[in-house]
Order: structure tokens, then C-alpha cells, then sequence
């Protein structure tokens, strides 16, 4: 039976496209490497015409999917643990056209982030959500995920830049939303999709708004001997609603990893924390932005402070940044990204209690965080074959987690829900909210096809909340679940 | 700790290794084979995956699994944009070493070449003398049909010179200026036989700034292609052979190696790795490997290119090309150094390609093995460079050289293909000027 629809996927993609053998464990995790499942096939079709017929014949066959992009999410979103079938957007990778004047990019799900932002630079454009993985992550996944990025504390998130797109849902039917208008006519399903995680189909195509390269960008860093320093001028630089385009905190540990890793900023080594902030727009606006944290890094009692002399410095400090997760491997085999999120005048509280949260467990912690919007990634570098640092790392995920939630945060800034977080939607929502999520994923998709087992739990939260860690079952060393 | 899921047998290759990777994908978009494939399999990230699996013996080696591994090119490019420093090339190496090849011809093509052929200097110079005849003869092209799909690799094979320009260097090439310094040279094995002229060129810029320049009377192969494709007992045996060769021309002190194949030297430089549980070879290794620089390198250095400078000719202005070998730029880490002597040719225009650090599909012995991919890769370069308006394209690897020649040949365009080193040669009035064999064997 089965071999008899894999057939029918080799017709409509080609047989190279459709992957069954020992190759396809290169896809049973995504950045979220606790969390590993093994589905049927891997199907990689070009374009809308072939992902409907795809999607069609899952439909008729009843086999669950999961969509994926390059496979860099953090939450396993884009794990096949629901078994069946990943349809990945890898070889959607065309930019049919870029619009100068309307200032729009229409692309295919499968282009790479950072490619768009490359295309669009001789027509004086770029494309604002710079996620960390933005060399690697695709624009679907970020569509899914509504990602974020050190520069969305200006732009806003990726869904703030989706104007229209295209989704083949899970019975094969396309929903074309690929205006390039601001304002969706009608109710707002493009609003509706962005963020779903794959539970409403697969987005072939998108229509992203550019914005404009600024005339002057300015990019500083300034060193701490605390990272509860850094963490105090942050708090107060928002406070004095500074309007600065990217504000990020790296501490010690995150330093070291980077400084000694192919992306080696010159962030000093030693410093206990390290403020990078960036300001865009006219050259008079972005003189007082930068001002403005020079004098506030002084009342903090920074050590240094110094400004990136040319856009080749600056890009190394970005690339040291964003390179920051990976060079983390540096410590140990895996690596443990949490994203929550704390309300900002908070920022000192919270990491504070990360750290203890971490040494009380005896885990190694290394901070790095979008601080202007208080998107915090506690993280925890580990060894996933050691079962119980496994369990420890969990464990202080959770606190952490919880502890954002108690004082007014979020539980995710920008990485999604997927499997990590599920069981805790139900710390923020109570279950007339999550039926109400239900019902909408029901109305696109009522046989639960896309992305089962993910985002939304499907218990009661009082049940949920009984059947204690999400994960220990998942996070046996073979990954077996 | 790490159990076994499956009973399959645990393959010992450098497991560790494996270990410094932790899945965030950042290599993805830096991957030839993934950027053509869209599979993950074929993607640094997936094959690190992969290997640890075997390492761990949760998979067992079947074809799929192989093949995703031997598909990858050892371009390197994931290394430069690892953050977590992961060392690609070594761990591929390593598994490759305990993969089985993957078909009988391959397996064949690989026992003649690594065996028989690239290890015995004279036997790899009777082969290029009999290639060279049937070549005169147009054999290839006559047999290319008979041979169905491998007829194409057939009739795209590089031309061989005449004798002359495959006849070896002298041991000595002495300074054409005042003498200022005593170096020593890597011929190289395909080098030798397909661009004798490259290191004729090579050593008359030595010359010209001033060296004399030493070979090896008796050296065959420094074992490259054999470690890239998991060779690594012969690739063992022909580093020491190598480190051999080059200890017994050394005058009091040690002498710097200079080497014009980016793979040869990437490898070269790395020997100490071939010899981790071997302290006395170690030892040598490592003095061996610290003394090894690219021609490059050695030549862009402040005094020497300044000597060079002083004697470069003016021409009829060219606008060139410089493509990086990966096993230079991402294998090394040299990319400034060709683009700065380049731009000290007055004749020269230099233009910049997007695609210049993304592997052309040469790859080793990529190119003889996966016709079509390899192809595939370099088409996109082609059209690229074509745009460009560039005229000549220089870069600084056999194998890379070779393959782009072909390239052209195949897209019809009258292009030149040359070593850095020929491209300045050419500025200082080389006597037979001119690009690598393109032209009809004929016709020499």
C-alpha cells in the first residue's frame, strides 16, 4: 500500500526527490536535536503546481505531515515525530521578482533569508528580520515561526513584513493571499497563517515588504564588568525610549565560544558582558541614539566603550552575534536555546535567576539575548548522550520558562511553541483559550493532518500539567520515541 | 553512554569529531551539493549526522547512506563558516577510510589510480605518454561513443602536452637576479604530467625575486587525492615519502616548501594528522608541515612582491578572473594574498565573482566520478564569468584548472585557463607564453 503512493511521489517530484533509505535520519531532528522522529519519506518538490499535487495525495492516502524549511528551528517544529511524511522547501528556492517601486520581494518559500536581503541591496532595499540563522533558515520557516532577529527591535517580527502569500492546505487547496497590499481586504488570513507552525499547510510562496537601506548606521559596543550592568542600562536606555534599530547582551561564556570560532568580533575577552547596539536612519537621529547610550554606558560604569569604524567592522560584530549558538558547540556536543521572554524593566531579575536556575544544576550557561525587546536565549550547553544533564537541562528550561511567565513574560519571543513548549501553552492560556486555537485549526485542517502533536496540546491543561516534563521520554540517547 | 540503538557494527572513525557539531545548520547555504540538492543528506550538517549515526552504529553503511557521503565534494567551504570549528575535512576523510566504495568501477578506477598509477613517477609518466599519442590520434573521440555516459568524461579529458613541457624541473633552478634566498619546490604528480608549464612558471617568478629553487630528484605524489577519498594508509606511506624526499635536499637548515596545487598543499600542511599515534613520524610531520607555503603566500610577502613588482612588463590590458581553489581559500585560509599580486599586474583588470569561494565541481576526483553534478556546478560558474566579461580566468589548482578548461571547451568559448603563477610569468616576459593546453594537440 505504502509503496504504492511513495511510487506516485517519485511520479510527481522525481525519484531523487523523495527520500526513503538510511539517508532520511539526516532529517530526523531539526536545530532542537533532544527531540528526533522518523517518518516514511522526505518529499522535495519544486514548486505550488507540484507541493498541490503532493498535498493532494496525502490528503487521499491520510498520511500526517510535517513542512520544513532548512531544518534550523529550536523548538523541533520541524521534527517528523508525527511518523508520515516531511515536505521540505529546500528547492524553492526562486526570487520571481523583486518590485523597487512598490518596495515588495515575491519569492518562494525555500529562498534562504540572507539571499533576499542580497538581491534586493542594488536596488537600494533589504529585508528587515535578521533571525541568527538567517545564512542558513529559509523564508517559509520564518513565516511559521514568525522569527525574529536582533534588528526586529526596530522592524518588528516577520510577520509585520508578510504582505500576502500562498499556502496549499492539507487537502491540496490553494489559498492564494499573494496581494501586495498593506491592508488585507476581508478578515486577515495571511495574519492567521503567519506563526501557525505548519498546523494550516504549506507556504510555496510569499510577498515580503523591503524597506529602505538607511543613509547612516551606526554600530557600538560598549563592556561590562556585571552583566547586571549591562542588563541596568538596557533597562534604562528603554526606558528613555531610545530608538535604537538592534540591542543585544553576550556574556562571558558566549564571548569566549565566539572569539574563539571562525567569527572572532574582537568582543574584549574576559568581559563579563558586552552591549552591542545599533542605530539607523538619518545621520542626525542615529548621532542622538548613539549619544544617548554612550551616556547611559558611562552611568553604568562601562569599561569601554568604542564604535565600529567602517561597515566591515560592523559586519563582524554581527556575524560574531549571530555565529554566537554555533560557536557554543565549542563547549559541549549539544547545545539547549532557550527563548522566552521577560518584560524589560525585568532583565536583571531574570537573568539573574537563569544563572542560579543553571548553577544550582550544575550546568554550564551562556547568555546572549536580544535585550531590547527582552527576548532572553538562556543557553545550555550539554552533552545529550549524559541522561541526566539531559533531565537537568529540562528541568532548569522549564523554570526559567515559568519564571518569565509569573512576572508578565512570554514563553517564546521568536522561536515558536513546536514540541519544546507545548504542555506550557498551558501556562498561559487555560483551556477555553486553547479550544478556541482548536477550533481554528479544525476549520483548515479537521483531520489534524499538518504538524500533529505540535504547538497545541491535546489534553486538558490539568491533565497536562500532571503528566510532568514534556520531554524526559524523548531524550533517551537513541532519540527514540 | 551512547548505547548502540541498533546491533549494527559501530564504525571507528573519528566519532569525536563528530561530536563538535551541534546541528545548527549555519553550513547549510555554504554547501555546493546541498544548494544543488535540497536534501540534508547531501548537506554538511546531515552528513556529520550521518557519520555519527555509523559512529554510534545506529545506521548501518548501506548505498544510500554512502552515497550521501560520497557525494560530498571535500570542498571545505562548511569549515569556514563553521562556528563551532567543526574539522570537516579530517572527519570525512576518516569515514571515508572505512566506507566501501561504492560500485566495482569506481572501486577499480580507484585501486589503478591511487595504487598503481599516482605513486610510481614512472609509471604515471608512461601513462601521460601513451594518453598523449592516443590523443594525438583522436582515440578518445573516436572511442567516446562506444562508451555510452563515461564517453563524455572520455572526450572532455584534459589534453596532455608534448614531451617537452612534461619533462621534469632541474633539481636546481638558480636565481635570475641576485641571489637572496634557497627554496624548495613540489612538483606534484598530475602537475608535473598536465601543467609542466605551471611549474616552469612557478619557478621562473621564484627566480625572478630572487630564490633558487630545489626539487626532489625522485618524488612522486604527496598523497592528497588518496587522503580525500579515505586512502589513508597510502596516503600514510606517500607522506612519508614526501616528508623523505624533501629532508634529503635541505642544505644545514631546513628550507621553506613552496607549492603551487592548493590541494597539495592544504594536505601538506596538515600531515601531522596522518601520524597521531605515530610520535618519531609525528615529530617529523609537524616540522615538515610548519615549513610548507603556498606560492601565493610566499610570493605576496611585502619585500618578495615588491622585487616582483619593480619587474613586471606592460601589456595590452586583460580583464581577468580569480577563482578561489576551496582547498586554498577554505583549506588555507588564503584568498587576499592571489588578489593582491594579481592587482600588481599592470596589465591586469581584475573583476570580482560572487561564485569565486563555491567549488567549481572539480573536487579530487569528483569530477571523473559524477560527471553530471560536477558539470552542474561549474555551468553556473561559466555563466557567471561570462557575464563578467572577463577574458582569462586564473586560479591555482590542477584539478581546478583542468576542469574549468574543459568547461569552457564544452560551452564553446574561447577562454584561457591559467595558474597564478602563469599570469605572472606571462608580466615578466615568459617564453612561451600563453594559457594551459587548450588548443588542439595537433597543432603542437
Amino acid at each position: 500500500m505504502t509503496e504504492a503512493w511513495i511510487n506516485e511521489l517519485r511520479n510527481i517530484v522525481g525519484p531523487r526527490n523523495v527520500i526513503t533509505g538510511s539517508d532520511s535520519l539526516a532529517w530526523e531532528s531539526d536545530g532542537f536535536s533532544l527531540v528526533r522522529g522518523q517518518g516514511i519519506a522526505i518529499v522535495l518538490p519544486l514548486d505550488t503546481s507540484e507541493t498541490v499535487r503532493v498535498m493532494q495525495l496525502l490528503a487521499k492516502e491520510g498520511v500526517p505531515l510535517v513542512p520544513r524549511g532548512a531544518g534550523t528551528g529550536l523548538t523541533g517544529g520541524a521534527s517528523p515525530v508525527q511518523g508520515g511524511v516531511t515536505v521540505g522547501t529546500a528547492r524553492m528556492r526562486r526570487i520571481f521578482g523583486i518590485d523597487p517601486i512598490e518596495r515588495t520581494a515575491h519569492v518562494q518559500a525555500g529562498v534562504v533569508n540572507s539571499d533576499l536581503s542580497l538581491a534586493a541591496k542594488p536596488h537600494g532595499l533589504f529585508y528587515a528580520p535578521d533571525p541568527s540563522s538567517q545564512a542558513a533558515c529559509t523564508l517559509g520557516g520564518n513565516v511559521a515561526n514568525n522569527s525574529g532577529g536582533p534588528h526586529c527591535f526596530m522592524h518588528g517580527a516577520t510577520t509585520r513584513h508578510v504582505r500576502g502569500l500562498k499556502l496549499v492546505d492539507a487537502q491540496g487547496e490553494i489559498l492564494d493571499l499573494l496581494t501586495s497590499h498593506a491592508d488585507p481586504a476581508g478578515l486577515d488570513l495571511v495574519g492567521l497563517i503567519s506563526g501557525s507552525e505548519g498546523m494550516f499547510g504549506v507556504v510555496t510562496e510569499i510577498n515580503f515588504r523591503l524597506e529602505v537601506l538607511p543613509e547612516e548606521i551606526q554600530t557600538i559596543i560598549a563592556v561590562f564588568s556585571s552583566l547586571d550592568a549591562a542588563c541596568d542600562c538596557v533597562s534604562e536606555a528603554i526606558a528613555a525610549h531610545i530608538e535604537a534599530s538592534a540591542i543585544e547582551i553576550l556574556d562571558k561564556l558566549t564571548i569566549t565560544a565566539v572569539e574563539d570560532s571562525v567569527f572572532a568580533a574582537g568582543y574584549p575577552r574576559g568581559a563579563e558582558a558586552v552591549l552591542l547596539v545599533e542605530a539607523e536612519g538619518g545621520a542626525l537621529e542615529v548621532q542622538e541614539t548613539i549619544d544617548l547610550v554612550l551616556q547611559l554606558a558611562k552611568k553604568h560604569e562601562a569599561i569601554e566603550t568604542r564604535r565600529a569604524s567602517d561597515g566591515a567592522e560592523r559586519a563582524r560584530l554581527w556575524a560574531g552575534r549571530k555565529g554566537a549558538f554555533g560557536a557554543m558547540g565549542r563547549v559541549a556536543p549539544d547545545l539547549y536555546v532557550a527563548d522566552v521572554v521577560a518584560p524589560r524593566t525585568r532583565l536583571r531579575e531574570i537573568v539573574h535567576l537563569a544563572v542560579e536556575i543553571a548553577a544550582e544544576r550544575n550546568l554550564r550557561l551562556g547568555n546572549v539575548f536580544h535585550a531590547g525587546d527582552g527576548n532572553l536565549h538562556p543557553n545550555i550547553a550539554y552533552d545529550r548522550r549524559d541522561e541526566d544533564e539531559v533531565r537537568r537541562v529540562l528541568e532548569a528550561g522549564r523554570l526559567i520558562m515559568e519564571a518569565c511567565i509569573e512576572r508578565g513574560g512570554s514563553l517564546t519571543g521568536e522561536h515558536g511553541v513546536g514540541l519544546e513548549k507545548m504542555t506550557h501553552m498551558c501556562d498561559l492560556f487555560d483551556d477555553d483559550d486553547l479550544s478556541v486555537m482548536h477550533r481554528v485549526r479544525d476549520a483548515l485542517d479537521p483531520k489534524r493532518r499538518m504538524n500533529p502533536t505540535k504547538v497545541l496540546p491535546l489534553r486538558a491543561c490539568r491533565e497536562v500539567r500532571n503528566a510532568g516534563l514534556p520531554l524526559s521520554p524523548m531524550a533517551s540517547p537513541e532519540g527514540k520515541l | 553512554m551512547n548505547s548502540p540503538a541498533t546491533g549494527a557494527r559501530r564504525l571507528p572513525l573519528d566519532y569525536d569529531l563528530t561530536l563538535d557539531c551541534i546541528h545548527c545548520g549555519l553550513c547549510l547555504n555554504s554547501c555546493p551539493t546541498y544548494r544543488e540538492s535540497g536534501r540534508e543528506s547531501e548537506g554538511p550538517r546531515g552528513r556529520i549526522h550521518l557519520m555519527r549515526a555509523l559512529g554510534e552504529g545506529r545506521l548501518e553503511p548501506d548505498t544510500d547512506c554512502v552515497q550521501a557521503l560520497d557525494s560530498c565534494l571535500v570542498c571545505r567551504n562548511c569549515e569556514t563558516v563553521c562556528p563551532a570549528g567543526v574539522q570537516f575535512g579530517a572527519l570525512m576523510e576518516s569515514a571515508r577510510n572505512q566506507l566501501p566504495a561504492p560500485g566495482l568501477v569506481p572501486r577499480f578506477l580507484r585501486w589503478l589510480g591511487f595504487r598503481v598509477v599516482l605513486p610510481n613517477r614512472r609509471v604515471l609518466a608512461l601513462l601521460a605518454g601513451v594518453v598523449r599519442l592516443a590523443q594525438t590520434l583522436h582515440l578518445p573521440r573516436l572511442m567516446a561513443p562506444l562508451l555510452g555516459s563515461r564517453g563524455a568524461t572520455l572526450a572532455s579529458m584534459p589534453v596532455f602536452p608534448p614531451a617537452d613541457q612534461r619533462r621534469s624541473l632541474p633539481s636546481i633552478s638558480p636565481s635570475t637576479s641576485e641571489s637572496l634566498e634557497t627554496v624548495t619546490m613540489l612538483e606534484g604528480c598530475i602537475q608535473r604530467q598536465l601543467f609542466g608549464t605551471v611549474n616552469r612558471a612557478t619557478a621562473q617568478t621564484l627566480n625572478a625575486l630572487g630564490a633558487d629553487v630545489l626539487t626532489p630528484a625522485d618524488h612522486a605524489c604527496c598523497g592528497a587525492l588518496h587522503a580525500h577519498n579515505g586512502d589513508l594508509e597510502e596516503a600514510r606511506q606517500l607522506a612519508q615519502e614526501t616528508i623523505q624526499a624533501f629532508e634529503a635536499i635541505d642544505g644545514s637548515a631546513p628550507l621553506p616548501i613552496v607549492v603551487n596545487s592548493a590541494g597539495c598543499g592544504a594536505h601538506m600542511s596538515e600531515y601531522p594528522r596522518l601520524f597521531a599515534d605515530d610520535p618519531d613520524w609525528l615529530a617529523r610531520a609537524n616540522a615538515f608541515s610548519e615549513r610548507v607555503t603556498d606560492f601565493s603566500k610566499f610570493v605576496a610577502q611585502p619585500d618578495r612582491a615588491r622585487r616582483l613588482q619593480a619587474q613586471f612588463k606592460a601589456g595590452p590590458e586583460r580583464k581577468l578572473a580569480w577563482d578561489d581553489p576551496c582547498h586554498l581559500c577554505h583549506g588555507q585560509e588564503i584568498s587576499a594574498e592571489p588578489r593582491n599580486l594579481l592587482d600588481l599586474i599592470p596589465a591586469a583588470k581584475r573583476v570580482e565573482l560572487a561564485s569565486s569561494q563555491s567549488c567549481c565541481g572539480s573536487a579530487g576526483i569528483h569530477a571523473l566520478l559524477h560527471p553530471e553534478e560536477s558539470n552542474a556546478l561549474l555551468d553556473a560558474k561559466i555563466e557567471e564569468f561570462q557575464a563578467s566579461g572577463a577574458e582569462l580566468l586564473v586560479t591555482a589548482n590542477p584539478g581546478c584548472q583542468m576542469h574549468w578548461q574543459a568547461g569552457f571547451q564544452r560551452a564553446n568559448l574561447k577562454v584561457q585557463t591559467q595558474h597564478l603563477a602563469e599570469t605572472i610569468a606571462d608580466s615578466l616576459g615568459r617564453e612561451s607564453p600563453g594559457g594551459s593546453p587548450t588548443s588542439s594537440p595537433t597543432k603542437s
